[in-house]
């Protein structure tokens, strides 16, 4: 059976460099459902991603910014973006070369369909 | 954060743990509900009602696991309000244990949990090589070696 949150993540793993995309549960860290490129640890992904976007939307309210809408940490070997709404993150995983403005597009519509 | 082992070789693999999952108590105990390491732990008795709880509560998930699924539950958890229970079994070449962490907000089941599978494969590479003589479980020096466990915990006879 598919999930509400296939479509989703089948229209952000379609884009250029994607590796994985997941809904997490922000408080748990646990996938609620995920598209994953073989050799991807998604447990790993959702666990680390959700804990940062937590801290980071927890540290955007504390110091005033109001509600954060997006993430992105760059690193050497991949990059990983997170957008929330309500309990839920959305989180991909991508290369250092995706195109990460059509990315952080796709995941801000898509963070808004989410429940 | 205070950590401390009766069994040296447990010390490294859990403070590691503990840096990494930001757990903030944690136990390591034989299934019999010896002690062999603990964090965030401040009295004694506190870690002794824990150890027997935790025991219990093993062998009670590992009972209804068995009549429910055929093969025992092996891991736990129970979201309270502000903090959260996870307990499960760490198989090591020395047998297998049952290691219990609360967290709060700092942290995460998904967290907990993949920090913990890193835990059980360090656990099992630092245990020394020598099976533990297997013991019943209630023998009569159950409560003088529960003593002398906490004692090394907390530095007291």
């Amino acid at each position: 059976m598919k999930s509400p949150f296939a479509s989703i993540l089948a229209t952000l793993t379609r884009q250029r460099g994607v590796r994985a995309s997941l809904v997490v549960d922000e408080n748990d860290g646990i996938v609620v459902d995920s598209n994953l490129q073989i050799g991807q640890d998604g447990d790993r992904v959702a666990a680390l991603a959700a804990s940062l976007y937590r801290k980071a939307r927890l540290s955007a309210r504390a110091a005033r910014l109001g509600t954060a809408t997006f993430m992105q940490l760059e690193a050497e070997r991949g990059r990983i973006c997170a957008a929330g709404r309500n309990d839920l993150v959305l989180v991909v995983v991508a290369d250092p070369a995706a195109n990460i403005g059509m990315i952080r597009v796709e995941m801000i519509k898509a963070a808004g369909g989410l429940p | 954060m205070s950590i401390t082992a009766v069994e040296p070789w447990v010390e490294i693999p859990l403070r590691k743990f503990v840096e990494e999952a930001r757990t903030v108590l944690g136990l390591l105990l034989h299934p019999s509900g010896q002690v062999i390491a603990q964090f965030g732990f401040v009295r004694a008795v506190d870690v002794m009602s824990a150890c027997a709880l935790a025991a219990a509560i093993h062998a009670s998930a590992g009972e209804l696991g068995k009549q429910l699924d055929g093969k025992p539950f092996r891991g736990l958890h129970h979201p309270g309000r502000d903090r959260q229970l996870f307990l499960a079994e760490a198989a090591t070449p020395r047998g297998t244990f049952i290691f219990l962490t609360v967290f709060d907000q700092e942290s995460s089941l998904g967290l907990v949990r993949l920090y913990f599978d890193e835990f059980c494969k360090s656990l099992a590479a630092a245990a020394p090589s020598a099976p533990r003589r297997v013991e019943p479980v209630l023998e009569e020096r159950f409560e003088h070696e529960l003593n002398r466990n906490l004692a090394a915990l907390f530095g007291r006879e």
